[in-house]
């Protein structure tokens, strides 16, 4: 592949819409899929288990199910964001409101692509999911300026994503928010995350799916290091890591697709264990809704 | 608990023969008609106020389920993407079995299209969820189609459906109604629904189910009470074999074999699932009859 997620690609500007070169950069050389050796999936779990060890034991046997995403990463205190997430009773960012309806609209982009008035759309899509009662509350809540300029965002956000998003056909078995949890330590430690959306049937030992993930505006190297941290959790699922990752910057417009190389994965399956290796017993208080699906 | 990182080896878990000590204890499991009914129906005693009692899969796992995973089985039903996916993604599984589509996606379409036609048209009787689909905006209906077509295409690419025999029967549930007890019947969920065959070539039922949540050590009692009800329907069915419970999440399987211990399993699951009907008030809910 000569494009990678360190590159950015072509904005909303461009004459050809940047779906077609998405698509292309996916498929590029598509029939020739990488093999991997089977026992890679346990020698990464080896290692993550190695490295939960200490956590587990200082958290006791009593400790409830210790949930970590993607930001375990770069160790953001939770639970800044993520589309699933808020505390109770505690008003969202406008980010995470942003993130919210931005990966929703995604969803039915994906879906029918088309995507009418982005925030009636988004918010008729949430009122779906009882547990999103308190953002759209919040959301009919806000002023009219602050309505009005979240629509407008979302505009932009909508406008990007309708030129990045390539129309897959049906054959190639879309689906989206599709979620990984893999338990570690017996299920004391779970590592979950969610793809935005996956394309591909999986082959034993063969790595045939693509994954696409969606940043709303955050940092372009987090966010890559968010699609790598997947890409682990499916080798761990399935036994074959994606064949190919892209990522959408749908605020800027922005796109990147790399192939996931098993460096890739000793990478971030060596930062994975230093972290959890790291984490502190009273981190366990982060559990349950704070740290699920970040 | 095993991994099943293959559609292959899912698949394999489930049809594969059974083992030496099942095939030994299938005349037990088999006479257990004659005593499960009975201890069943002394558990499912009048109680002033109460009805009877439809017992699911959705029940016991809340009743077995430790304190600190129970709170988020309490909320009340109502539709929504997640409580409508495994209905809609079993009718496009079906439909994709049947060749009769060819993607997930269009058996979800197929799927949404007939329940709204049927709630707006009336030409087939609508169900709640039909008329709730039916009052959805695009938007609403783009993300219950979204979640279906996600639930239909992890089933779709967790078998080898070319190597199931016959024609799987895709999420039909069973139910058994005690023969001595009015007040009580409990339900066997499970999406896949196919047959095993023993060295000697004598077939058995199998049966895969669809998991959600957290991993937990009451699983296999949960999954116990299936093995149970199969063994009650035994006697005019296929004989029972085996219960296969995979994480979709993780891909982890949990195998029960329909042996002595697991219909035992099944009773005291069952009972204990009962106990604890006994204790809430109000009744342990009407809600949830769908399965997420």
């Amino acid at each position: 592949m000569e494009k990678g997620l360190g590159q950015v690609e072509g904005g909303a500007g461009d004459p050809a819409p940047a779906r077609d070169e998405v698509l292309s950069l996916l498929r590029n050389g598509s029939g020739r899929r990488p093999r991997f050796d089977p026992g890679l999936a346990g020698g990464l779990r080896a290692w993550l288990e190695d490295g939960a060890s200490d956590l587990v034991a200082a958290r006791g046997d009593d400790a409830p199910p210790l949930f970590l995403g993607p930001r375990l990463m770069w160790g953001e205190p939770a639970p800044t964001a993520g589309p699933a997430v808020a505390l109770e009773s505690t008003p969202y960012s406008i980010e995470l409101v942003r993130s919210c309806l931005v990966h929703t609209l995604f969803r039915q982009i994906v879906t029918t692509g088309e995507a009418g008035d982005p925030l009636n759309d988004a918010l008729d899509a949430l009122r779906v999911d009882p547990g999103r009662v308190d953002l759209v509350r919040q959301v009919e809540e806000m002023t009219t300026e602050t309505r009005a300029a979240l629509a407008s965002s979302l505009t932009t956000h909508v406008t990007n994503l309708m030129n990045l998003t390539p129309r897959f056909e049906s054959g190639w078995l879309p689906r989206t928010n599709d979620r990984v949890a893999i338990p570690l330590a017996g299920g004391r430690i779970v590592l979950s995350g969610v793809f935005d959306l996956l394309v591909g049937a999986p082959v034993p030992h063969t790595a045939t799916l693509c994954a696409l993930g969606l940043t709303t505006g955050g940092r372009w190297a987090q966010a890559r290091t968010a699609l790598h941290y997947l890409a682990l959790l499916e080798t761990l699922r399935s036994g074959t890591p994606p064949f190919r990752i892209a990522l959408l910057h749908s605020a800027a417009g922005r796109f990147g697709v790399e192939d996931v190389l098993e460096e890739h994965l000793r990478s971030i399956v060596s930062h994975v264990a230093v972290r959890l290796s790291t984490l502190e017993p009273i981190d366990g208080v982060l559990h349950d809704r704070e740290l699920v699906h970040v | 608990m095993s991994d099943a990182s293959s559609p292959h080896v899912l698949t394999e878990e489930l049809v594969g023969p059974l083992s030496p000590l099942t095939l030994e204890d299938r005349p037990a499991v088999l006479e257990s008609v004659e005593w499960v009914p009975r201890v069943l129906a002394d558990l499912a005693v009048p109680r002033p106020r109460r009805g009877s009692i439809r017992l699911t899969d959705h029940d016991v796992r809340t009743a077995l389920a430790p304190p600190d995973h129970a709170g988020a089985a309490v909320l009340p039903f109502s539709w929504s993407a997640r409580t409508t996916r495994r209905a809609l993604g079993l009718i496009a599984v079906r439909s994709l079995v049947a060749a009769e589509t060819r993607s997930p996606v269009a058996g979800v379409r197929v799927a949404i299209a007939d329940a709204v036609r049927s709630a707006r048209q009336g030409e087939r009787p609508a169900s709640s969820m039909d008329r709730w689909l039916a009052g959805l905006p695009p938007a609403g209906l783009a993300v219950v189609e979204a979640e279906a077509v996600t639930w239909a295409t992890r089933l779709w690419c967790a078998l080898d459906w070319g190597d199931l025999h016959d024609v799987p029967t895709i999420g039909r549930d069973h139910w058994w109604d005690s023969p001595h007890s009015s007040l009580l019947a409990i339900r066997s969920r499970a999406e896949v629904r196919s047959v095993g065959f023993d060295a000697e070539g004598s077939p058995f039922s199998v049966h895969l189910v669809v998991l959600g949540g957290p991993r937990r050590a009451s699983v296999r009692s949960e999954l116990s009470v299936l093995a149970m009800v199969e063994a009650q329907k035994g006697t005019h069915s296929l004989p029972p074999g085996r219960i296969i419970g995979w994480w979709p999440d993780s891909g982890h399987v949990v195998k029960v074999e329909v042996d002595r211990a697991a219909v035992a399993a099944g009773v005291e699951a069952v009972a204990r699932t009962l106990a604890r009907v006994e204790a809430s008030a109000p009744p342990l809910k009407q809600a949830a009859r769908v399965a997420v």
